[in-house]
This record gives C-alpha cells, structure tokens and sequence, in this order.
C-alpha cells in the first residue's frame, strides 16, 4: 500500500514535470502573444530625464513589434489620426517622448483570439495610461491584428475600440 | 528558572489568541476562510476601487464597493440600477454606470436633460447636470444605456452608452 502510494506520487511528480518541459519548450501561443505585448507595453512606457539619445533607442526598440506596413488608427477625443507604416508610427512614438513627460502603459486585460492555422491572431487590449502631472488614469481599449513572421508575433494592425457605443443605430429597414 | 515561570503564561496566552487551544483546528479554520473568501469574492461580491469621478457624487472617488454578480441571476437588470460593465478584454478595468434606457427603448439628450420614448426621465442622483445635445439612439434588443451621474464635463469625453447584456458583470451593492 505504502509502495503504491509513493508510485503514484512519483508519477504524478513525472507528468507534472513532463507537463512544464512541454510547456517550456512549446509555449502557447497565447501565452507568447500576452507576453509580447506586455514587452511592448514596457518598451512604449518612458521617463522623462532621458536623454535624446535614450529616447531615440527606446523608440526604435518598439520597432521591433510591428510589422512594416503596420496600421494604426486612433479615433479618442481630440485625435482622429491614421498612422500608416512603422517609420510613421516610429516617428510618432518618438514626438511622444519629445514631449518630456513620464509615461506609464500597462496592459491589464489581453484577450487573444487565435486564428484556426495559429498563424494570426485579433487581439483585444485594455491599455492603461498614467502620464505624469495628471490626476486621472487613461483607459483605452484596442483591437490589435497580429501575424507570425517565422518565429515572432507582429502587430499588423491596431484600432480603437468601445465596450460603450453612443452612436445612433439605425432601425433596421 | 524564575524567568521562565514568568514567560510560561504569558506564552501560553500569546499563542492561545494567535493559535487557538488546537492548532491543527485553527489550520482547518484558516483554510475554509480562505477558500471561502476567495470564492466569494471572486465569484459573487466583486471588490471594486472607484478611478475617477464620473460617478460623482453618488461614488466618491477612490471609494471602495462590492459588484454583486449574482443580482441578475434570476431577474433582469433595471433602470436607476448602478452597474459594473466589463470592457471587451476582460474584468480587471470595468465602467461603473447607471442605467438610463432599457433594451428597445430610444434615448435621445435635450438640454441636458434625458428623454426615454420621448418621456423626461427623472434623475434625483444627477447633481452635477449638463447640457449635453445628442441625436436619438435607440438601445438594441439585448443591451442597456448607461451614463455616469456626473455630466459636469464634455459628452465625448464621458464614457456612456450602449452595454450589451453579456458585458453587465452585476450590480453595484453598497
């Protein structure tokens, strides 16, 4: 009885071994895509004191998240803008910095929607955004298209989006 | 030997308050709390912290509340009812609004003030009002119009409108 249990024991301890080698080795790719943005989110966020050749670097590490004909389009109170193309979006990230003030973007909701082949993804985010000198927190929501390019998770696209619409729907007809 | 005579009770007393008389009780007592609380309070009363002030001044800022998610279990939710609406990514950021127009209704803002069917809704919790304008919406078949209590600021910076059914997490309890 004593010896069956500590077979079970040490079965248990396999499969639950064997379970995180095969995790460790192929990740989910929801996991991977979480993790990513997350790194994103990071590398978006900036201080102020750095300095202009810190803000050059950081800015074009966000880069490396994008694909090259990246779609973004923001449409929040005061800015209707597209960005087409890295180089613009790079460009944009980098007016940001130039701003001179502290920067905080976290990412506490991601809800990744694989596609059947699991070669792209749509992604729902909620980004949070503290900037420094201002009391409230901005909270905006994105819909994010991602594509793998060999091994990495590119975003494709990124749009705004609301949980709360307030535009007038038409009655069917 | 005096010294620990002395510390003996005392001891003794120490760890009946933080121990209990049976310490494998006590254990037993911590774990059921502990499972309890954490579904409780993961799955019937939300703990929220209020970020902002759109709900001003019936939920204070930074204020905490508890989302009852089991209040439409068995009833639909109702006008004048404060809700928690989860966005489109998940539950850990959530608007906190009131329900303003119910499912097949038309909404329309005139003068600030709320028209539901063409009838003036009254709103004794709005003591911030506005003067907002807005084209009539009509609320969809499954979803509810919510609007915080404070309108003291731009209509397109306050977050309201249309919530579908599904995203409701509960209703606000306190």
């Amino acid at each position: 009885m004593k010896e069956w249990t500590i077979r079970i024991i040490l079965l248990a301890a396999l499969a639950a071994l064997g379970f995180w080698a095969w995790s460790v080795f192929y990740p989910n790719p929801e996991k991977i895509i979480k993790k990513r943005l997350n790194e994103m989110a990071k590398a978006a966020s900036h201080s102020s004191d750095q300095g202009l050749v810190a803000q050059a670097w950081t800015a074009s590490s966000l880069a490396a998240y994008f694909t090259p004909d990246v779609e973004v389009t923001l449409d929040v109170p005061g800015v209707h803008h597209t960005f087409s193309g890295r180089d613009e979006l790079m460009q944009g990230a980098l007016a940001v910095r130039r701003a001179g003030r502290n920067l905080t973007i976290r990412l506490p909701d991601i809800k990744v929607i694989l596609a059947p082949d699991k070669t792209s993804a749509e992604v729902y985010v909620t980004g949070e955004a503290r900037v420094s000198g201002e009391k409230e927190v901005f909270l905006q929501e994105l819909r994010l298209r991602l594509t793998k390019v060999k091994r990495d998770w590119l975003i494709k696209q990124v749009e705004t989006v609301k949980t709360l619409s307030k535009g007038p729907l038409a009655p069917a007809t | 030997m005096a010294t620990s005579n002395e510390a003996g009770p005392g001891a003794g007393w120490l760890q009946r308050v933080l121990i209990g008389r049976n310490p494998k009780r006590t254990v037993v007592r911590i774990v059921v709390l502990a499972a309890v609380s954490l579904i409780v309070f993961r799955y019937v009363l939300l703990p929220v912290r209020v970020d902002g002030g759109s709900m001003l001044p019936t939920y204070r800022e930074n204020g905490v509340n508890l989302v009852n998610r089991l209040a439409y279990l068995f009833r639909e939710p109702q006008r004048g009812d404060v809700v928690a609406v989860r966005l489109l990514a998940g539950g850990h950021r959530m608007y906190l609004k009131r329900i303003v127009a119910m499912p097949g209704e038309t909404l329309v803002f005139h003068g600030g003030r709320i028209l539901v069917n063409g009838k003036l809704l009254e709103e004794p919790y709005v003591k911030f009002p506005c003067d907002w304008e807005h084209e009539p919406v009509l609320v969809g078949p499954d979803q509810y119009y919510v609007v915080g209590d404070n309108r003291d600021n731009q209509r397109e910076l306050h977050a309201q409108g249309r919530a579908p059914r599904a995203l409701i997490l509960g209703k606000v309890l306190l």
